[in-house]
């Protein structure tokens, strides 16, 4: 029975692995540590930090930039790449997504997103990052370099990490460990569930027991971290040992909350303790832009396609929310927190343009606002003599379809292999039907 | 002879009733007969011997159970008992046509969750439905048994008579109307044979067909057609189309008559009530009453339209919770409107001479109900609508017109008695029904009230009584003199009848430490008793003196606000607009033109739109006399988008996933003109829209085309010109790969099995088709020998597929199903029209083209199951490489607003031409939906449906300004903004209503309000009857 059982077991795992080993794994090269210095020609350089220059030069030494500016002359030994005319931008940076941890949604083996319990302050989403994923490289190929990648699951869901998009392993696409404790704030509404209504005051009830039950969890980390500090503690709780730095300030909260009213509890939640808050979510922060940039509260728009959250909402409400945003002061970046979908990105942030954002300030939004949000905009984010070469060249403008068309990408300077999962079919079925 | 003395006998008639209470003629005698006469006579009242007609000072006689006279000048017979009622109003009885009374209710259905099992199969007794939710061959009477306690708490409402069967099902069976008297049912039943009840609601039964109302509307189809069929087939000895006899059907044997027996159909709001109106009239079942929901006055003209009675419950609901400022936000516009009109509807109806009954149904506790009904009335419903409106209309809807609903000769002795004018504030103070009285209140209550002189151990006081005889209270006064007078309250004041107890506490007083208890009656305005001290007894006599009498000023409920503050707008919501847009004539001047036609694109460009049409398109065009101008210099001018997928504007399941096969469920069957998502396709440029079922069945329901016309009632969303059309999917769904455990029974569970599902329905489909076109060649007098083939409408939809009549949309991904669909097709001579998302159709380009099937793919999705990981951007370019004509669809509310940018992605990503890619959103579907040759393109003589964007309608910058179709304008950039600013306005000022209306505002149905709509997805699959926990929804698996 028992033998019975294994085999079954194993021929399942065999079954699962010749299935799907064909899709876990690319085939695509990461590229060499930079060993000469390239300098790049002619482009319009959008700097983020320092203006668009047009007709500049850009020089990359040792996997960071050297020089920016007009007619630089190459050093010793370096490839000189002339791109006269094309538009030169940051590596973007996409994050609070589950790139790397999911790849096939309805496939539960390749969905490594989701913990079970509700105090998981200790689990890192690093490393369950497959950096073989087929979906990373099609992302890269619309420009991004970097992702940050979080746990899912209620409550206390864990810490997200910051990872280049072009690696071996989750080790070498490390960038930042522990970027925040990410956090899923329970219901606020009234209205429970669209497919479960309750009454009102039943929705209540439960929404505060949810809330008092979060509470104490801060509480209890709390008690851990003073018994910490006074050497009281017996033995290491390895979910509030991750919260100390937490409770230090050291590293910030990444409540994922779209209701007004949930926002506003974690604000008093993070003002109680002394926390940082960036909010991940922020379908509502528009009722209240102003208490967020008084607070200093940042956030992460996840919705910068969406519908609106109500039926009274105008239909470009969740659109024009960046805008709000930005002419409030707040600190913003935005995202699509899902995998596959982070190639949209780029063109959410097109669409907020159109929906009252400058293009310097959408750029903000998938670069050093993102760079700022995750803790290391002193190493990306902006094309500045001492970062990170980590750039992205774009026939156009990359923010419209019209004008996109990413040409190269380095991060760190090594250069990225744009071929993907999706071009490789493309030419393979284009000798079927020539 | 006293009033009193008169009371006294019809007590006495009561007990004399209750001993002896079996009237039939069937039952063996046992002890001793019952012949109490019963030969009433009320005298001096006020009698409405039906609504408009009233009487003062009018006599009417009860004779055994009936009325015998009516009148002014009616004189009482001798041997009548006398009952003087001058104080009173009579009314005829009322009658409740729509109640479970009698009957015990249905138990609860069990709430399980959507991973249960499903349940495919009914248990089969006694001939009944293959569908456990049909119950049409029950005959409630044979499960009636009076309920006392139900009865008399219909009769303190003024209820006499009521309609019942039980509340359960599709086909709820026959109901019967009964007295609302305790006794044997054989005497109490006014009417065995009742209408037959209906709902959309499959209620308890636990089979899993339908899991959604269009599988009700499916199935109440089926079934009415199949009672035709079985009228015409049973008991036929030629049964050449069937290999054994026709069954015995008890279902369809309890509708062979239903149009005479009639229909009474229970809705939940105004679509559901005009979609079960359609239904009906497809059936030519004119004698059906719908039973209202309160939200008929949003499509009034519509309600109007139907010609039907209406039964209206009175559970006008509690206001939103806007107490509470944070929670403000989860209250909506509709609701707000809903609760300030709720309590109109019933009078707008009326003066749309929409004829109706009320009922207590759906009224969580029935004594709401005349505080219900005089707030309808305060809201302008007249008094003598209101009265028919539970008297005679009910009658006739119930089918007892002839017996009950007026006070007139021969008609039951079934009468209310009231205080005063009912629909102001008369209280109910009896009964009578079949002449027999109920009482509620004394009809000749005594008067205790007034001041009394008294004494009590040598002291005076005056001891003053208020209130009626139930609620009686008192107070003593000491007579001091100089002094301020001392007062104090009676304890333990009772009455029964005459008689009068209460205590008096002396200490209180006198300082005299001892309680004097007094017990006496009052006779004539004579008090007479005695005293118990403890000294002894003491006797007392006292005069009553009437109290002043002071009028009290006013009622509670005069507060009822009746000024509107809220609008009724098209639809009735957020975003309605104040009236159904209208068509213009206009000259669109200096456009850049995408044609979607062989001329490409046309730079600075005139076009002309008249009546809905484009007219003339060309440069420097004159302006028609008339016509309104737009400058469109600078903007893009396209056609509408159409796409070709997309399942917004639906209602209550989206999947009839049940059966592998449910072509006979039809999206159009459950329109929802009041999405919003219609709207906000407006704003992103979309005109017209498939409207498809989800892909849980490898052949599922029937879609629907509609135009984006908001505004409009459900069948003005139609698209006349869109030939039929149907969904099929193949892959991970229809095999349920991702249903869960419980979903591994039905079959298909394999690619394989999907193939041979479908060929064996297309078999039995043709097989059909053989034996309808034998039974038609039949003579007519053959045809009268023969049992007729039955009407399947399952495989009547796939005869129109083989007819060419209607056109196959399949959900298909991978290239393995998408050759064996073609295979398929081919060898049982039908074409697959659209392969829709086809994520893999870019290996299998040649193969569609070569079938002739389009493709109509997501632009860019991967990644969210096996079946997709194949999925490249570059699809579209490489079907359309093939030959294949492409569309961008988007199965997605969000996805839809931004039809253009997903086209301009095959610009970007494999250089398609600019002009082609709109063409994916524009022409393309219009010719997979075969509607090219009305709208698609910008061309003279097409419909005018229209976009005008602020820019390059591929960029990413693009915003639709104006969304036009057929010449009329649906969508405004600047209007939006308006419509935001004055629904933002109308919402504080009903928010203020609510609140500036206090705890009336809170009182009412809780749940009175349209339920919300989710979002719906092709894979959303479970059982929209139980949707508190069933229904699955898991993003994106499309």
């Amino acid at each position: 029975m028992k033998l019975t059982k294994i085999c079954i077991n194993v021929f399942a795992a065999l079954a699962s692995s010749l299935t799907t080993s064909a899709v876990l794994a690319h085939d695509m090269v990461p590229g060499q540590v930079q060993k000469a210095p390239i300098l790049l020609t002619g482009l319009t350089v959008h700097t983020v930090t320092n203006g668009v220059k047009v007709d500049n030069d850009v020089l990359l030494v040792d996997g960071k930039i050297a020089a920016v500016g007009k007619d630089l002359t190459a050093p010793d030994g370096a490839t000189v790449m002339a791109l006269d005319g094309k538009h030169l931008y940051p590596g973007l940076i996409a994050l609070a997504n589950q790139l790397g941890l999911i790849e096939i949604e309805a496939v539960r083996a390749t969905d490594d997103t989701t913990e079970v319990t509700q105090t998981n302050p200790d689990i890192k989403a690093r490393l369950a990052y497959n950096a073989d994923s087929e979906v990373i490289p099609t992302i890269r190929s619309n420009g991004f370099a970097y992702s940050m990648v979080y746990p899912s699951g209620s409550m206390l869901m864990g810490q997200s990490s910051l990872m280049q998009l072009d690696a071996w392993n989750h080790q070498d696409a490390l960038v930042a460990e522990g970027t925040g404790l990410h956090i899923r704030w329970p219901n606020a509404s009234t209205l429970g569930s669209r497919w479960n209504p309750k009454p009102a005051d039943e929705v209540r009830k439960a929404n505060a027991e949810q809330l008092e039950k979060l509470q104490q969890y801060f509480k209890d980390a709390k008690a851990y971290y003073d018994a910490e500090k006074a050497g009281l503690n017996t033995g290491l709780d390895s979910r509030w040992h991750e919260m100390l730095a937490v409770f230090d300030a050291k590293r910030p909260l990444f409540v994922h909350a779209d209701d007004e009213r949930q926002i506003r509890q974690a604000i008093l939640l993070a003002k109680e303790y002394g926390l940082k808050l960036t909010i991940v979510g922020g379908r509502d922060s528009w009722r209240m832009a102003d208490e967020l940039a008084a607070a200093m509260v940042s956030v992460i728009y996840t919705a910068p396609y969406g519908l609106p959250s109500r039926g009274d909402e105008n239909y470009q409400q969740a659109f024009i929310v960046p805008k709000t945003l930005q002419d409030a002061g707040v600190q913003y970046a935005l995202s699509l927190d899902g995998f596959w979908d982070t190639r949209n990105l780029v063109f959410a942030a097109g669409q907020a343009i159109s929906f009252g954002l400058t293009p310097e300030q959408a750029l903000r939004s998938v670069t050093i606002n993102a760079a700022q949000i995750a803790g290391v905009a002193d190493k990306i984010g902006s094309i500045e003599v001492g970062k990170a070469a980590s750039l992205v060249v774009s026939d156009g403008h990359i923010f419209d379809y019209l004008g996109h068309k990413v040409t190269h990408l380095w991060i760190d300077g090594r250069e990225v292999d744009l071929n993907n999962r999706h071009k490789q079919l493309h030419q393979k079925y284009q000798q079927r039907i020539n | 002879m006293t009033i009193s003395r008169l009371s006294k006998v019809g007590s006495a008639l009561l007990i004399a009733f209750a001993a002896s209470s079996q009237a039939d003629q069937t039952s063996p005698l046992q002890g001793i007969i019952d012949k109490t006469p019963n030969l009433i006579a009320l005298t001096g009242a006020t009698v409405y011997t039906e609504p408009g007609k009233k009487l003062q000072n009018a006599t009417v006689l009860i004779s055994n159970g009936r009325i015998s006279a009516v009148g002014t000048s009616v004189a009482v017979p001798a041997g009548y008992q006398q009952i003087d009622a001058s104080r009173y109003m009579v009314y005829p009885g009322f009658i409740d046509p729509y109640t479970q009374y009698g009957i015990e209710a249905a138990k609860p259905a069990a709430r399980g969750s959507y991973r249960d099992a499903p349940v495919y199969k009914n248990d089969r007794k006694g001939g009944n439905a293959s569908n456990a939710a049909i119950h049409a061959e029950l005959d409630w009477i044979s499960e009636f048994k009076p309920d006392a306690k139900a009865a008399e708490a219909l009769r303190q409402l003024g209820f006499t008579a009521a309609q019942s069967a039980r509340f359960d099902g599709i086909f709820r069976g026959q109901a019967f109307v009964s007295a609302l008297v305790d006794g044997l049912p054989n005497d109490v039943v006014l009417n065995a044979r009742g209408p037959q009840f209906m709902a959309f609601s499959k209620g308890t039964s636990e089979q899993s067909y339908p899991s959604s109302l269009m599988g009700s509307i499916a199935l109440i189809r089926q079934t009415l057609s199949d009672a035709n069929w079985y009228n015409q087939a049973y008991g036929k000895t030629d049964v050449r189309y069937f290999n054994a006899p026709i069954e015995y059907n008890a279902a369809l044997q309890g509708l062979s008559n239903i149009n005479q027996q009639g229909a009474i159909f229970e809705t939940t709001d105004d679509r559901s009530m005009l979609r079960a109106h359609l239904l009906l009239n497809e059936f030519n079942l004119t004698n059906a009453t719908m039973v209202g929901s309160g939200y008929e006055y949003v499509r009034l003209d519509d309600v109007k339209a139907m010609q039907r009675k209406l039964i209206l419950p009175l559970n006008f609901p509690a206001a939103p919770e806007v107490e509470q400022l944070s929670d403000q936000i989860d209250v909506n516009l509709a609701d707000l409107r809903h609760w300030e009109r709720a309590p109109a509807n019933a009078a707008t109806l009326a003066k749309a001479g929409v004829p109706f009954a009320l009922t207590t149904f759906k009224l969580k506790d029935k004594k709401d109900f005349w505080p219900n009904l005089r707030k309808a009335v305060k809201h302008g419903l007249s008094e003598d609508t209101a009265l028919a409106a539970l008297t005679t209309v009910p009658a006739s809807i119930a089918g007892v017109s002839d017996k009950l609903g007026k006070i007139a000769p021969g008609f039951q002795a079934d009468l209310v008695l009231a205080s005063g004018d009912l629909f102001a504030d008369g209280e109910i103070v009896a009964t009578w029904v079949r002449g027999k009285q109920h009482s509620i209140k004394p009809i000749t209550p005594i008067e205790f009230a007034g001041d009394y002189q008294v004494s009590v151990a040598g002291k005076p006081f005056t001891i003053s009584l208020t209130g009626d005889a139930e609620k009686l209270s008192g107070s003593v006064k000491v007579d001091a003199g100089d002094a301020e007078a001392k007062i104090v309250k009676l304890e333990q004041v009772k009455t029964q009848q005459q008689l009068l107890q209460f205590n008096l506490n002396l200490a209180d007083l006198t300082g005299d430490k001892q309680i004097a208890q007094f017990s006496g009656q009052l006779l004539d305005n004579n008090l007479t008793g005695k005293w118990q001290l403890m000294s002894g007894t003491e006797m007392l006599t006292a005069k009553r003196q009437p109290p002043v009498s002071v009028e009290t000023d006013d009622k509670a409920d005069d507060s009822v606000d009746i000024n509107m503050l809220s609008k009724i707008t098209f639809p009735n919501r957020a975003y309605g607009l104040p009236e159904l847009a209208k068509q213009q004539n206009v000259h669109i001047k200096n456009a850049t033109v995408w044609t979607a036609e062989k001329e490409g694109v046309l730079q600075n460009t005139d076009v002309i739109v008249r009546n809905g049409k484009f007219d003339k398109i060309g440069k420097n065009l004159t302006t028609p006399r008339g016509f309104d101008v737009i400058d469109a210099n600078g903007m893009h001018l396209t056609p509408g988008m159409i796409d070709e997928h997309s399942h917004v504007a639906i209602e209550a399941g989206v999947n009839e996933g049940t059966d592998a096969v449910t072509s006979e469920v039809r999206i159009g069957d459950v329109l929802n003109p009041e999405d919003i998502n219609l709207y906000r396709g407006l704003a992103g440029g979309v005109t017209t829209a498939q409207l498809l079922h989800g892909s849980a069945n490898p052949i599922g329901g029937q879609a629907q085309v509609i135009q984006f016309r908001w505004g409009e009632n459900a069948q003005g969303l139609k698209m006349k010109a869109a030939p039929p059309s149907i969904k099929f999917a193949l892959g991970e769904n229809v095999k349920q790969a991702n249903w869960g455990d419980a979903f591994t029974e039905r079959y298909p569970q394999t690619r394989i099995g999907v193939e041979t599902t479908i060929r064996d329905a297309f078999v039995a489909a043709k097989e059909y088709k053989a034996k309808l076109a034998a039974y038609n060649k039949l003579t007519k007098r053959q045809r009268e020998q023969v049992a007729a083939p039955r009407i399947d409408y399952r495989l009547e939809a796939l005869v129109e597929i083989l007819d060419k009549q209607r056109f196959v949309h399949t959900h298909s991904y991978v290239a393995s199903e998408i050759l064996m669909l073609i295979e398929l097709a081919d060898d049982m001579d039908f074409n697959i029209t659209t392969f829709t998302h086809i994520l893999e159709g870019y290996k299998t380009g040649k193969e569609m083209a070569a079938h002739g099937a389009s493709a109509s793919t997501f632009a860019d999705w991967w990644g969210f199951k096996i079946e997709v990981q194949d999925a490249i951007p570059t699809n579209a370019c490489l079907m359309a490489e093939q030959g294949v004509n492409v569309s961008i669809n988007s199965d997605d509310a969000g996805l839809q607003r931004r039809l253009n940018q997903e086209a301009a992605k095959s610009v970007m990503y494999c250089g398609m031409d600019q002009h082609e890619a709109l063409k994916m959103v524009t022409i393309n579907p219009a010719m997979q939906l075969k509607i090219d040759t009305v709208t698609g393109s910008i061309k003279e003589g097409k419909q005018a449906d229209f976009v005008l964007w602020n820019t390059h309608p591929l960029s990413v910058y693009s915003q639709a300004q104006q969304t036009w179709i057929a010449g009329t304008k649906y969508f405004d950039i600047n209007t939006d903004k308006q419509l935001q600013q004055q629904l933002e306005a109308e919402k504080i000022a009903l928010v203020q209503k609510v609140l500036t209306s206090g705890d009336a505002a809170k009182a009412g149905d809780k749940e009175g309000f349209k339920p919300y709509e989710p979002e719906w997805h092709c894979e959303d699959q479970g059982d929209w009857w139980q949707i508190g926990s069933h229904i699955h929804a898991n993003g994106h698996k499309h």
